[in-house]
């Protein structure tokens, strides 16, 4: 599974083709090149700066690359082939396919005049995806599934960071997404909530949700990821199994890195 | 004097230059004269119209019942767009607050009211027409002249040599200024900008009184003296300033002054009149006159129609009605002399 | 941790230990089973007792000065022109405050937009109307329909397919209305566009993120939260519009202070109680849009505080309550002692 090839027979769940991009002239992204299979946990790390949350936004378009191309599941994000050019997609477009994919935030980013129900049951209903019932009964049990079944009515600033990020895991899960990105979900919180927060996206793992994390939580990546990217840079410095670039790192980057952190 | 004595004036001409942009911004409306209200009732053709004067005003006059004969010769003068619409719009600037004796809201508090209204009504009679009204701000008057929407300006419009590049006059009252002071005042005004010296005097913004004021000003300054001029925004707060002693006196139209003397003479501050003076300078009687714009051809009918109202007595009667006979003309002219434009 | 041993004695919560000496006066509680004894203010005391006797000063001018003439207030309060002219302002207020907001919203969606042509516009609108005094205003519109008699719809500098009668559109309360909501929308566009900027960008990013349809990110999401910073600000330009509604008599409208003006005219005498008049009842619109703003505010208050702010009504009940208690407790220590 921790192959970075790409299976010719089945799209992979993630393909970055030569990213790049700029910040006036601070270059940010410097051709990444990155293929994610289908169900695979990716954890990518990097200092900071490093360009990891431009490549996570790049992802789901949040960020446009100036050159380069995202697909998922074989689906070009946020632009279409026109002949041998790329076309920017309309608004409308983009947003049908971010639907399909799940954003977690650093800073949770609940809506703060919904209850944490309605946060969940939101996007289903606005995107014609499930009735009001239906989505009300989904977000009842993605609720449960994050263990905060009780906090259904509660505003967003009623609950504590760790299980506001809860809430926002289950409001990026409630639209069924194949894909979930994470941006650094565990940075904002006390480090005695970080746990509740790791042990709910360890239960995604595995559930055949693709996932990729950025974080800095080593113990987390060595024991959940497939495959682990160390970014630094704008470029892929490193890539492998945890086992490979963490226990065993090859580039002095990485060494550097890790020895920081650990 | 006056002109204005109907609360501030602005100044016509930067009036008139706004309309002049707002043609310019809008380039699909399309611009045609035709009037849009027919008329219903006017005066029966042949026969005569009741027009009562002096009517509802609350103490100011004494209400008269005149019975004005249509005159078919002078009907003949009036311009035939004018004719054929049957009414005649009158002009008048009298809001936010309304100027008693001239022009204000009667005591049933909504009918307008005033020497002016009633002389617009017996013209109208007489040139067989029916008379509306239509009240506005000073401003909005002459505005209303240049655009069309008024046929006339009655309204205690003073006769000026300035005014007259734009409108035509027919005048119809003397046009006298005056000073009004507390009784309890000793101050008197004797004809001259010395006996201004060192006073704090009220005037209507944009009026005539204020031009005559500010000649003084400037004469009395040159002499090393002081004359303070202050304005209001209405004549409301004016009274209460003169009342507070905020001001020395206020240099307002006769007809008001004479007015608010009877009003305020059994209150705890009465008042009353320290001197008058011509409404077109020392060397000028000035004249109060309807206003049309230039070259219209109804300055004619107008005076003509005056003249008929002079001379059947009703002209008299009106002005007895308002406590104003001492404000009569002989004779209703067509843009006689009035004040100059040379003036500061 | 400490080395202090102080015995923790469990207190039941109904028993509190009393206020100072009071309960033993012999013989006082141990020091930890004391409630300390508040700070007194004699300041605050003293500075109660003269602002009382000011305030009762100044009401008891206010009912006795025979400057005011409060019988003729009473007289002129519910007159049917002070009405009429009330009714004005209420009108012209509604129909400009509603249509003000409509394109002050539109004007800071023009503004916030990707199209530089509806941002210069939009910007230059602001601009202009921001600077035309409102007179001006008033002044073009009401001189416009003499102008133009009549409007037409139909291909830009072609033919007209329909015709409007001016004059018959044009009332002096439509251009009184048409001429306060084009100057009300420059200003409510930036009040909207700064309560849209006070919503965090995190905001727009998830609801980009959650693929919302961009309608439903600024109704559902953004506007909402907007509302809070846009309500105080838009609730005072409120209270300044029911007041600018004064100026009207511009287009030969008289709203209520038009009409106070003019029967001042009518009545020299009245001129101090019709002014009165005039500053009762902009005082109850005031208070009535107050109380529509506490409860507004509240309403979009809603998650963006751990507890919503009570109402008046809860308020007096918890005072009440308190009170209750206060003597309950009282009545107890009483028969205690």
């Amino acid at each position: 599974m921790s192959s970075t090839t790409t299976s010719p027979t089945r799209a992979a769940a993630v393909e970055v083709r030569g990213a790049h991009k700029w910040y006036g002239a601070n270059r940010v992204l410097d051709g990444v090149d990155l293929t994610v299979q289908p169900g695979q946990v990716a954890v990518i790390l990097g200092p900071s700066g490093s360009g990891k949350s431009t490549l996570l936004r790049a992802i789901n378009h949040l960020e446009q690359l100036d050159v380069g191309h995202v697909s998922v599941n074989g689906e070009l994000i946020g632009v279409r082939r026109h002949g041998e050019r790329l076309k920017e997609l309309g608004e409308r477009a983009i947003l049908a396919q971010r639907a399909g994919i799940g954003f977690v935030f650093q800073g949770f980013n609940l809506f703060p005049h919904l209850t944490a129900l309605e946060n969940i049951a939101a996007a289903p209903v606005a995107t014609g995806r499930a009735t009001r019932e239906e989505a009300r009964a989904t977000a009842l049990d993605l609720l449960a599934r994050v263990g905060l079944a009780d906090k259904a009515d509660a505003y967003p600033r009623q609950l504590s960071g760790g299980q506001q990020q809860r809430v926002a895991i289950a409001r990026a899960l409630a639209q069924r997404p194949g894909l979930i990105l994470f941006d650094e979900p565990t940075s904002a919180l006390d480090p005695e909530l970080v746990g509740e927060v790791l042990a709910v996206i360890r239960d995604l793992a595995g559930s055949g949700t693709t996932l990729i994390v950025v974080t800095h939580e080593i113990g987390f990546a060595r024991e959940v990821a497939d495959l682990v990217v160390f970014l630094d840079g704008g470029h892929i410095v490193e890539q492998g199994t945890p086992a490979e670039v963490l226990d065993n790192p090859q580039h002095p980057r990485t060494r550097e890195f890790l020895s920081k952190v650990l | 004097m006056s002109s204005t004595v109907f609360r501030r004036a602005r100044l016509v001409p930067a009036s008139a230059a706004l309309i002049a942009l707002a043609g310019g911004l809008t380039a699909c409306a399309s611009s045609t004269t035709a009037k849009t209200e027919t008329a219903v009732a006017a005066a029966a053709p042949a026969g005569s119209t009741i027009v009562s004067v002096g009517a509802l005003a609350n103490g100011a006059a004494t209400e008269a019942k005149l019975t004005v004969a249509q005159s078919d010769t002078i009907r003949a003068e009036l311009p035939a767009s004018v004719r054929s619409s049957g009414e005649l719009t009158i002009g008048l600037g009298l809001l936010p607050a309304g100027s008693a004796p001239l022009g204000f809201t009667g005591s049933d508090q909504k009918t307008l009211t005033g020497s002016e209204p009633d002389l617009g009504r017996l013209v109208a009679a007489v040139l067989g027409l029916k008379p509306v009204l239509n009240n506005a701000t000073w401003d909005n008057l002459f505005v209303g002249i240049d655009s069309g929407r008024n046929d006339v300006g009655f309204s205690n419009i003073t006769d000026t040599e300035q005014r007259k590049t734009k409108y035509d006059f027919a005048s119809y009252r003397q046009d006298n200024v005056g000073f009004e002071v507390l009784k309890s005042s000793s101050w008197t005004f004797d004809g001259t900008a010395e006996s201004l010296a060192g006073k704090t005097v009220a005037v209507g913004a944009g009026t005539n009184q204020e031009k005559i004021l500010e000649k003084w000003q400037s004469q009395l300054k040159a002499e090393g003296k002081t004359l303070t001029i202050k304005y209001f925004p209405d004549n409301n707060s004016t009274y209460l300033a003169l009342d507070s002693g905020k001001i020395d006196t206020y240099f307002e139209p006769n007809p008001e002054l004479a007015y608010h003397v009877t009003q305020t003479a059994r209150t705890n501050t009465p008042t009353r009149s320290a001197g008058k003076f011509s409404g077109a300078g020392a060397s000028l009687q000035g004249l109060i006159a309807a206003t049309t714009k230039k070259g219209d051809g109804l300055a004619k009918p107008l005076a003509d129609a005056v003249n008929y109202l002079i001379k059947n007595g009703d002209y008299a009667k009106w002005l007895a009605a308002w406590n104003l006979s001492d404000e009569a003309v002989p004779t209703s002219q067509v843009n006689p002399p009035g004040l100059p434009v040379t003036n500061s | 941790m400490s080395e202090r041993s102080l015995p923790a004695p469990t207190l039941p919560v109904a028993d509190r230990p009393p206020v100072g000496v009071g309960a033993g006066a012999t013989a006082p509680a141990p020091l930890s089973r004391q409630r300390v004894i508040p700070l007194r203010h004699p300041g605050r005391w003293i500075a109660t007792a003269v602002v009382l006797v000011l305030v009762a000063q100044l009401a008891h001018g206010l009912v006795t000065n025979p400057f005011y003439q409060w019988d003729r207030f009473q007289y002129w309060f519910a007159r049917p022109a002070i009405l009429q002219g009330l009714v004005v302002t209420l009108e012209v207020t509604a129909l400009s405050a509603v249509l003000g907001l409509a394109g002050g919203i539109l004007l800071a969606l023009a503004r916030q937009s990707k199209n530089p042509i509806l941002r210069a516009v939009s910007w230059t609108y602001i601009w202009l109307f921001r600077s035309v005094p409102l007179i001006v205003v008033l002044l073009i519109l009401y001189n416009f329909s003499a102008l133009y008699k009549t409007l037409s719809l139909g291909v830009p500098f072609g033919p007209g397919f329909v015709h409007f009668n001016e004059s018959a559109l044009a009332t002096d309360l439509v251009v009184a209305t048409v001429g306060l909501s084009l100057n009300e929308a420059a200003y409510a566009a930036e009040v909207v566009r700064a309560g849209i900027l006070s919503v965090d960008q995190g905001q727009h990013e998830a609801a980009a993120a959650l693929g919302l349809p961009k309608g439903y990110q600024f109704r559902r999401i953004v506007l909402p939260q907007a509302l809070r910073a846009i309500v105080p600000a838009y609730v005072n330009q409120l209270i300044g519009l029911i007041k600018g509604t004064s100026l009207v008599f511009y287009v030969s409208l008289l709203d209520l202070f038009g009409e106070v003006q003019n029967m001042g005219s009518t009545y020299p005498t009245d001129v101090v109680p019709l002014l009165l008049v005039a500053t009762g009842w902009y005082v109850v619109l005031t208070s009535v849009v107050s109380v529509v703003q506490f409860y507004v505010e509240r309403h979009y208050a809603r998650g963006a505080l751990r507890t919503l702010p009570s109402t008046p009504l809860q308020k007096l009940r918890a005072g009440v309550r308190g009170l209750r208690e206060r003597a309950d407790r009282t009545h107890l220590g009483t028969v205690k002692a």
